[in-house]
């Protein structure tokens, strides 16, 4: 499968399917990825022909001389792909990380955006 | 609709994410039912709450301390837009610690990183560990 390789190199963290919201506005897409736990230096963006992959790892300070009482997340990563037609002007993707939320914002190629059309008063 | 998710006919990796399931880790005390999760741990000074709330602002999170529990509270709000998808949660959410020793409620710390909060509730001084000496005769 796709990152066997991966696996093997890298020392194993969990990989988690991050929730995600896409909308569509007016000025293009939005995507927002729950990254809790990422900072900037933890994330990866990458665009390879159509699939834009983001990963996220989220390391978590261990608590000293504290025993864990109740556990429902931990360390691990965010992988998650997404496929982007050519309806994306790809030169304005930008990204945003801020408070655990990624936000992609993918505009629409101009040929693609709603346009007002002339009537010709004949 | 411009764009697509392979997740919907990619095969390998919908394996793949398949796999992921049955693999997570189990050192998770419970699969994720309640929002937001939490992690409790304890020290003989303190207890510390840490929990994952991405995206919300600080100002929109309410912590109580109740006799014997803290309450985390707070309301998700919907992104404006033609959703697509959606997997966040919205809407308003309530976690309820239950906390078995007696804490400080003037010392408690809570910060966020990251979409991360962490709150520490040191204990009061009667719930500290005492050690007893005995006297030799």
């Amino acid at each position: 499968m796709t990152s066997e390789m991966e696996k093997k190199t890298a020392p194993a963290l969990p990989r988690f399917r991050p929730n995600t919201d896409v909308l569509e506005r007016e000025d293009g897409f939005h995507i927002f990825v729950d990254m809790p736990g990422v900072a900037k230096d933890g994330l990866s963006i990458d665009l390879r022909d159509n699939e834009l992959e983001i990963r996220g790892k989220a390391v978590y300070p261990r608590e000293e001389n504290a025993k864990v009482l109740h556990v429902e997340f931990g360390d691990g990563e965010y992988v998650r792909t997404f496929t982007i037609s050519d309806g994306v002007d790809r030169e304005g993707i930008r990204a945003s990380l801020k408070k655990g939320l990624l936000e992609l914002f993918l505009p629409k190629a101009a040929r693609f955006k709603p346009r007002r059309i002339e009537i010709q008063a004949g | 609709m411009v764009i697509d998710f392979s997740n919907y006919y990619d095969l390998p990796r919908n394996m793949d994410s398949f796999f992921e399931e049955l693999w997570r880790p189990s050192t998770l005390s419970q699969r994720r039912i309640s929002y937001p999760p939490v992690n409790i741990s304890e020290s003989e000074e303190e207890i510390v709450v840490m929990s994952e709330i991405p995206g919300m602002d600080t100002g929109d999170i309410e912590l109580t301390l109740n006799e014997k529990s803290l309450v985390i509270r707070g309301t998700k709000k919907n992104e404006v837009g033609n959703y697509y998808r959606q997997e966040r949660p919205t809407g308003s959410f309530q976690r309820i610690v239950n906390l078995n020793v007696s804490v400080r409620a003037e010392a408690i710390k809570a910060s966020m990183k990251d979409g991360v909060l962490r709150v520490v509730l040191p204990k009061a001084r009667e719930s500290h560990p005492l050690t007893i000496s005995i006297d030799a005769q």
